[in-house]
């Protein structure tokens, strides 16, 4: 539970940048009575050591994340991410140069000894999987034949 | 998914003997607190319910009997639970303690302190649904630490509370089984995502209340419901048994009906816990784990110096009280830093340069962290399945019926933030911005002892007006948002109204600490409490229940 949880981290291409992209970065103004005046598009042209960021593929980033979209969601969700995403951009027009990220807030190495310890409930736990034949949990076969 | 919008019942169909009166005495004035005739707040319900049951003046079993009574009245209305345990249950452990009282033998500090817990925190008798359908009849086979230590030291866990489904929302709407009304104007949230424990508390339904701030979780809906609600340090609470959605920045908070309530349990559940690896092994800034001098900050009023904040130095977030803050808020933080500078503090404003980027940087970090913590809802070992002939299909068929719109919104943000060749564009950007906005805190820091701002931008939405746009939704977070990126504790506590409801919409101060600061916090807060003008928060919809 402690600690970041497992990160996708991609290999670092870098893609080559035709001219006349822009990344459209809204900045944010806080007022919630006018919601046009919310958002407020900037566009400036991308950096060429910045990648060229390909929008979100909603289908596609679906299939990575594992959850089966109906096309009237990939519908529904396809602005709204691009919308978010786009507002994330505002990011790169920051200089970042000398900054070293931070994991959190606090780092302190703060492990426990690494002695395996047995769970007192494992009745419940079992109790708690759906499909289980003892002592597997039973899951729908991984491949499939074609 | 699938969300339960109820039209919020017209106020006349609420019980006779608990109308929805206004108090005629408060004066709603947008540059100053409502003031109000009742006498002054007791300053700990918990003290004072910890006197009244040593002194024999009333039973465990008669104080919960009062408060279940108010809830079953309030909860229609309100909807602040999605799981209340059989009474008799709760009312044997009420018995257990009173026997023991009788008995003289020693309770623990807080004995019949009715707790809810939102139900994102693991509680092994109840179910845990994190306010998700993927988890809908889930029992964990454990309680989360800070349950586990609430319950040591006597408290009742009396239900799980409603929330955005895993923390991700700000008005509590986002839960998959039911939308909890404000206390205050049943038309509107109590705020996110921790909108039930807000509302429980603010309602009376239990005496405190557990949630959980990764982004201003629990200081928004203190804000809103006119309680008080306290982030810890990050590090501060272990988070084993939270339902993890940024591990990075989720903390377990409080929320009470007083400072030195909210501060009680705080304490109650702090402290290293070898099973987070990020809970910390620093001596904490609690001076003492020793609790009676811990409590000596909570004393009453009457016993303060003419000018008991003297030399405390405040910094009032300029960033925060400018474009976009309702008029009404802003004015409600001028009247709080006069009020500061009546208690004899000096207030200054301060500039938190980058300020503003928090919020993409927030929005970034947090839900790629969460796509990587809710990969382990795929139907297998607990939580909802729906079968398919080949895993696969069985994992995206699970997730995509047992998640809720925002949810998978959230996920495949963070899975495209993620992505190959995109981690350096975004994930790691965001941290470095992260690392700015921690050093902004820090160097206004040791220019001033805390800081202060409003809580939220604006009193409590209407019911459905952030619904289809989530950047609007994500512009409420913005003066929660960096506390969490710099890990720092806050105190949200109620300091004025504006206009709205039939008594007025509460409005919170936030308070910001240096790191594991709490301590001091606490003592400044309580000071601010207990000196304001007499003012009670109490919403109207249970305000003749309360004064009876």
């Amino acid at each position: 539970m402690g600690g970041v949880g497992a990160m996708v981290k991609g290999a670092s291409y870098s893609y080559a940048v035709f001219c006349g992209s822009f990344l459209r970065s809204p900045r944010l103004s806080f007022s919630i009575h006018n919601k046009k005046k919310l958002l407020k598009f900037r566009s400036f042209s991308s950096k060429s050591t910045c990648s060229s960021l390909q929008p979100p593929d909603v289908s596609r980033l679906a299939k990575t994340a594992q959850i089966s979209l109906t096309p009237d969601e990939v519908e529904e969700f396809a602005p709204k991410i691009q919308q978010v995403i786009d507002w994330f951009g505002q990011l790169q027009d920051v200089d970042l140069q000398s900054v070293e990220p931070s994991i959190r807030a606090e780092t302190e190495n703060n492990l426990r000894d690494n002695v395996p310890e047995t769970f007192d409930h494992r009745d419940a736990m079992i109790g708690a999987v759906p499909s289980y034949e003892e002592p597997y949990i039973k899951v729908p076969r991984v491949l499939s034949m074609d | 998914m699938i969300l339960t919008l109820q039209t919020p019942r017209p106020l006349s169909r609420l019980p006779r003997f608990l109308p929805f009166s206004t108090n005629a005495s408060i004066t709603l004035n947008q540059s100053q607190p409502a003031t109000c005739t009742s006498p002054p707040p007791p300053h700990s319900q918990i003290l004072s319910t910890r006197h009244s049951l040593l002194s024999r003046q009333f039973s465990a079993a008669d104080l919960l009997r009062s408060h279940l009574n108010r809830l079953n009245l309030t909860e229609p209305h309100l909807r602040s639970f999605l799981h209340l345990p059989d009474p008799s249950d709760l009312l044997a452990q009420a018995d257990s303690l009173d026997r023991r009282i009788a008995a003289g033998e020693d309770v623990g500090p807080l004995a019949g302190v009715l707790v809810a817990v939102k139900d994102n925190i693991c509680t092994a008798d109840m179910p845990s649904t994190g306010g998700s359908r993927i988890l809908e009849g889930y029992r964990p086979p454990f309680d989360a630490t800070a349950v586990k230590r609430a319950k040591e030291l006597g408290a009742i866990v009396v239900g799980k509370t409603n929330l955005d489904e895993f923390g991700m929302g700000s008005t509590t709407e986002g839960s998959a089984f039911q939308v909890t009304a404000n206390p205050w104007d049943l038309s509107r949230v109590p705020g996110g995502s921790s909108g039930g424990s807000a509302a429980a508390v603010s309602a009376r339904q239990c005496v405190v209340s557990l949630g959980s701030d990764t982004g201003g979780s629990v200081r928004q809906p203190a804000s809103f419901c006119g309680v008080v609600g306290l982030k810890p340090t990050y590090g501060r609470v272990s988070r084993f048994g939270l339902m993890a959605y940024a591990s990075s920045l989720d903390t377990i908070g409080c929320f009470g009906s007083s400072v030195a309530d909210a501060g009680i349990l705080l304490h109650a559940i702090s402290g290293h816990d070898r099973f987070d690896a990020t809970s910390s092994n620093q001596i904490p800034k609690f001076i003492s784990q020793d609790v009676p001098n811990f409590l000596s900050h909570f004393v009453s009023a009457s016993s303060f110096e003419s000018k008991p904040l003297k030399g405390l130095r405040v910094g009032l977030i300029r960033e925060t009280i400018g474009d976009g803050v309702d008029a009404g808020v802003i004015s409600a933080i001028h009247s709080a830093a006069s009020h500061f500078e009546e208690l004899g503090c000096s207030v200054n404003e301060v500039s938190l340069p980058s300020f503003s980027l928090g919020l993409p940087a927030y929005y970034i970090l947090a839900s790629s962290e969460s796509s990587s913590n809710l990969s382990r809802y795929d139907g297998i070992r607990y939580g909802n399945q729906v079968y398919a002939d080949e895993l696969d299909s069985l994992y995206g068929s699970s997730r995509a019926n047992g998640f809720g719109s925002e949810v998978k919104m959230r996920i495949l943000m963070g899975t495209y933030a993620l992505s190959a060749g995109y981690y350096d564009a975004y994930y790691k950007r965001a941290q470095q911005v992260r690392t700015i906005i921690r050093n902004s805190f820090t160097e206004a820091l040791n220019q001033n002892d805390i800081l202060i701002s409003p809580a939220a931008p604006s009193p409590a939405y209407k019911i459905g007006e952030k619904k289809n746009d989530p950047l609007a939704m994500y512009a409420g977070d913005i003066m929660t948002v960096n506390v969490n990126l710099a890990g720092l504790p806050a105190l949200v506590l109620p300091c004025g109204f504006v206009e709205g409801g039939t008594a007025g919409l509460p409005i919170g101060l936030q308070m910001i600490g240096a790191a594991f600061g709490e301590e001091e916090l606490l003592r400044v807060g309580h000071i601010f409490e207990q000196t304001l003008e007499n003012c009670r928060f109490v919403p109207p919809i249970i305000a003749e229940d309360i004064a009876s």
